[in-house]
């Protein structure tokens, strides 16, 4: 009997990834974009390090970070009760950073987009900068928002070195389908192994299907002038 | 009756550039500043809208300041209530013509001025369109009409026909004119078209190097030959 | 687009409330891979006469112990040898005594020759190209295939041939797939259903030329106060357990 809970976690996992990214990371790429401090280079370094840092390196750091054994940990665990080691929000919060700069780049390019004078345009009209960025600014760079969104999913639901090092295997807790895959194979269940890795396989796809389908909606209205 | 007192240092293309400006300008004036490209006159309506800070000086409308170095005050764009045209892309395409508009409307305000300005441009058709689908002409239109619906005091206009061929151009011009009529504002115009400059203004500030150099009418200020090259266009137009 | 957000917003508010159920009477066990198939029918017969939920997460006793270190939440721990178990009762992390439960065993396993034909020499046959042992600073069963091609004198002609896997189990895997051309394993993995149907052989290394392998399992500080790991911990000691680990080729400790 095929055991469904990684899928439910892996989808939970996914999702409370991309939403928490989407708040932080509006705000984060609005900031890269626009800010003219000097010192917004080592910022924007610091959030595509995940790009080029190997999983197992964030994996690491993370773990010690978290440990009960180490200051941070073990300060969590005295006054919160609160173990992110092996638990689902450790996961999230590594998802979060590990998939960082594949929300907040898309939107950094995409506010890059957006001509300066719509915006003053918006200011001149009395609107205050919230207020433009949200009746003015994202409304006109959905496809890069729709971006941002579908590539932090593609890369969580992939995730496995960081998933494995900060989560380890532990079953209804941390153990993803891309762990779950890899446990069926070590354990010779290659039937079950085929199961998971097919209907991720093909639930992924359907994802980017619908997705580009919509993106290629809203983009026809913008070339009919 | 606006004061204006400013000193901005510019980095243009073709060097650094010392900006001043000092003169004042009379309620429902309406006045233009002409020069060539990178002369500053841009960068003169961006500081009075807000959008840029001059160095040094200050800014005041009829005894309130907008901006004053010394005393540290700088009044934020939003709060300056200006009409605003663009030279373009400023129409908001997420939103039709008249959704354009009624965003411009303040916490209250009845859409009424809405209805009005569409009338008043002759837009009434086109309201329910997204801006991708109009010409060049309708989008400046619907950017004037916009600019109106808080009934601004100012009116500031960054070269917005440049983009437009003549015919579209004098027709944009004489809107401006019967709006000026009809709602009595203070309106500056950047131009560097001396067509558009005689027909629009009695009042002209020549800038060069980021200098006023000349300030009155346009026969008096402007140079001669240009003059005359005037009186050619003229001719071939009406009369 | 706003039909999109309310189904996201429906999917988000069943997950989030989804796996939340299942706290109480429920325990996680870390053990070592060599019990996969043997624990697994053990927590099968015990669930036939409990109730409560049994999870396990299988891999090397090194690195379970390690996770357990850092706050991992397994109530029981069954390891591939003493040592790690003592590891953790030294640091304050167990709750009980430590039981061995078992003594295991080494074989040399293959699929494309018979190693009963040539017992340990099998593994310099001209045509073995990699050879899976267990990696030996997390796994016992690899330290003690290490120990035993040590004693045999063995190591020198053999170890640049040696390919580690992760835990006793993934080093199964690797002999089953071919990717490995022989191996030394777990005797109870040889003797799992799933080994069998893979149709290789096995010769069983003899127990004098590596450390005894006397698996110890724990309840760590985790299970304090859990009924469910308690009833666990007997059940093992009882003689069904006993039967299904002889099964398995697990010999009983002194």
């Amino acid at each position: 009997m095929l055991d469904f809970e990684p899928f439910y976690l892996t989808l939970k996992l996914v999702t409370v990834t991309t939403v928490i990214l989407f708040v932080i990371g509006v705000p984060l790429a609005w900031w890269l974009a626009f800010s003219r401090s000097r010192l917004i280079v080592l910022l924007e370094a610091l959030v595509g390090l995940p790009i080029v840092l190997p999983p197992s390196v964030l994996g690491f750091y993370l773990l010690l970070a978290f440990s009960p054994e180490n200051a941070f940990g073990k300060f969590l665990d005295h006054y919160f009760d609160v173990r992110l080691v092996f638990t689902f929000p450790g996961l999230v919060i590594a998802s979060v950073i590990y998939s960082l700069p594949f929300m907040v780049q898309p939107i950094q390019s995409g506010f890059r987009m957006i001509p300066q004078s719509l915006r003053e345009a918006s200011y001149m009209l009395g609107k205050g900068k919230f207020t433009t960025l949200i009746k003015v600014v994202l409304p006109n760079m959905k496809s890069s928002l729709i971006t941002g969104c579908i590539l932090s999913f593609a890369h969580t639901i992939g995730e496995f070195g960081v998933v494995l090092m900060v989560g380890g295997n532990i079953p209804k807790e941390t153990r993803v389908v891309s762990i779950a895959i890899y446990d069926e194979v070590e354990a010779m269940n290659y039937h079950h192994a085929t199961v998971y890795s097919t209907i991720l396989l093909v639930f992924s796809f359907l994802v980017l299907v619908s997705v580009y389908l919509v993106n290629q909606r809203a983009h026809k209205v913008h070339y009919l002038s | 009756m606006i004061t204006i007192n400013i000193e901005k240092k510019l980095h243009g293309a073709n060097g650094d550039l010392n900006l001043q400006c000092k003169t004042q300008i009379n309620s429902g004036e309406l006045v233009t500043l002409y020069g060539p490209s990178g002369s500053g006159k841009t960068t003169i309506l961006r500081t009075i809208a807000g959008l840029s800070q001059p160095d040094r000086g200050c800014i005041e409308i009829d005894n309130r300041t907008w901006f004053d170095s010394h005393k540290k005050i700088n009044l934020k764009p939003q709060l300056r209530n200006i009409g605003m045209v663009f030279q373009e892309h400023s129409l908001f395409p997420n939103m039709t013509v008249r959704g354009n508009l009624e965003f411009a409307l303040e916490k209250g305000q009845s859409t009424r001025i809405v209805d009005d300005l569409l009338q008043l441009t002759e837009l009434e058709q086109l309201q329910h369109k997204k801006p991708s689908l109009l010409s060049g002409g309708q989008k400046q239109r619907v950017a004037l009409a916009r600019a109106l619906v808080r009934r601004p005091n100012l009116l500031l206009l960054d070269e917005p026909f440049s983009a437009l061929d003549s015919e579209m151009q004098s027709k944009l011009q004489d809107y401006i004119l019967k709006v000026h009529q009809q709602y009595n504002l203070t309106i500056i115009l950047v131009s560097h078209d001396i067509v558009e400059v005689i027909k629009m203004s009695k009042r002209v500030f020549v800038i060069e190097d980021g200098q006023i150099k000349k300030d009155g009418l346009p026969a008096d200020v402007l140079p001669l030959n240009n003059l005359l090259s005037f009186l050619n266009h003229f001719d071939t137009k009406e009369i | 687009m706003n039909k999109i957000r309310l189904s996201i917003g429906i999917v988000f508010i069943f997950l989030v409330t989804h796996t939340e159920a299942q706290q109480s009477n429920r325990i996680l066990i870390a053990a070592a891979s060599d019990l996969k198939f043997a624990l697994d029918s053990v927590v099968s017969a015990f669930k036939a006469k409990n109730n409560g939920t049994i999870d396990v997460t299988y891999g090397s006793s090194g690195k379970l112990s390690e996770q357990i270190s850092n706050g991992a939440p397994f109530d029981l721990f069954f390891s591939a040898d003493i040592i790690y178990p003592n590891q953790l009762k030294e640091k304050g992390l167990t709750s009980s005594d430590i039981y061995p439960y078992g003594i295991g065993r080494i074989v040399i396993w293959s699929k494309k020759i018979n190693p009963q034909t040539e017992g340990m020499k099998s593994l310099l046959q001209p045509f073995i190209k990699k050879i899976a042992i267990a990696n030996p600073a997390h796994a016992p069963y690899g330290k003690r295939a290490e120990e035993a091609l040590i004693y045999y004198k063995l190591m020198e002609t053999t170890k640049d041939k040696l390919v580690y896997g992760e835990n006793i189990s993934q080093t199964a895997q690797f002999v089953t797939t071919g990717a490995a051309d022989i191996g030394i394993i777990a005797l109870s993995l040889a003797l799992s259903p799933t080994m069998k149907h893979e149709n290789g052989s096995y010769y069983l290394i003899p127990e004098t030329s590596h450390q005894p392998l006397v698996q110890g399992l724990v309840l760590t500080n985790h299970a304090k106060g859990n009924d469910l790991a308690i009833a666990f911990l007997q059940f093992i000691k009882g003689s069904t357990s006993q039967e299904i680990l002889h099964y398995f080729g697990f010999s009983k400790p002194q």
